[in-house]
């Protein structure tokens, strides 16, 4: 096991403003989030019962998961209706067009 | 004297199904439907009636001589029934 | 996917959701066990795992409120009960979950 690492994923550009884009850096489910022109990272999973989060909408900084409609923050991870649950978020860095992704561990 | 007694309820909540037990032990005679195993065409009409005498969607819905208590709760039902100098 | 296995995965899937909001399972395990059985034969009739104890309308913007765990769209009235409204979780310091009053959430 090794510290956090940054992982490489797809072009920036790839990910318009208002919507978002699944990525699997090292195999772990990931959804590249663009609202108000900034750049989030978020687990690809809903907290409630895991479902994939892409086919969700996205409304500014929520996303709502399309299997019970449970509602996330994107920038913070957080579930809307109770904040004790939220779903991991991940630091993100734009290098030569491409979008990184930090890991925790690998 | 005798009390008029209706349950709503759910054949899928043990709530009711105790709510049904504790009349039948009482000796208290009911009468209930089991919303949820009506033919469908009906469901929604029964259910809705029950949503508006209890204002909310939660079962058991009881309602004793035109009183409404939601929820198992002997207490209240025992409140409600003249038999019992409620 | 049989019965019995997505009782189980329902078991885990609750438990990570309930242990934060300080809910555990009942520790009546005959009644989770008949809970659990009736949400599994609703999600496969009706789409999701719904209250066993409060009906759909049909409109999803209020069924998706009583989709399992629900606590977090009625946590007052569940945290005044210490319980949810089908019994599935209590409160996690209940040791004794037929001590504790059902009643609507205007009263109490
Ligand atoms: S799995 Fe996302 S809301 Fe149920």
């Amino acid at each position: 096991m090794s510290g956090p690492q940054w992982v490489p994923t797809i072009d920036d550009s790839k990910v318009r403003d208002g919507a978002y884009v699944p990525v699997y850096p090292k195999g772990v489910g990931v959804l590249l989030v663009r609202t108000d022109g900034e750049l989030f990272a978020i687990a690809n999973k809903c907290g409630h019962m895991a479902c994939p989060l892409e086919g969700g909408k996205l409304e500014g900084d929520v996303i709502t998961c399309p299997c019970h409609d449970w509602r996330f923050n994107v920038r913070s991870g957080q579930f809307i209706d109770a904040p004790e649950l939220s779903l991991d978020t991940f630091a993100t860095r734009v290098e030569d067009g491409k979008v990184f992704v930090e890991l925790k561990e690998a | 004297m005798t009390d008029d007694v209706w349950v709503y309820a759910l054949s899928t909540c043990p709530w009711c199904r105790k709510t049904k037990q504790w009349f039948t032990d009482s000796k208290i005679a009911f009468e209930y439907v089991d919303v949820d195993t009506l033919p469908v065409d009906e469901q929604d009409e029964v259910a809705e009636k029950a949503y508006k005498l209890s204002g909310g969607r939660r079962f058991p819905v009881v309602v004793i001589n035109g009183e409404v208590i939601v929820g198992h709760s002997p207490d209240k039902f025992l409140e409600h029934l003249k038999g019992w100098g409620g | 996917m049989g019965s019995a296995e997505r009782k189980d995965s329902l078991r885990y899937l609750y438990e990570r959701v309930v242990g934060p909001l300080g809910y555990k399972f009942t520790p009546d395990a005959e009644l989770a066990d008949f809970l659990l059985e009736q949400e599994v034969k609703l999600e496969q009739d009706h789409g999701a795992p719904y209250c066993p104890c409060q009906g759909r309308t049909g409109v999803r913007a209020d069924d998706r409120a009583i989709v399992c765990p629900c606590i977090p769209f009625h946590r007052e009235h569940f945290d005044k009960m210490k319980r949810c409204w089908c019994g599935l979780f209590v409160h996690t310091d209940v040791t004794d979950p037929d001590s504790l009053p059902q009643f609507p959430p205007d009263e109490g």
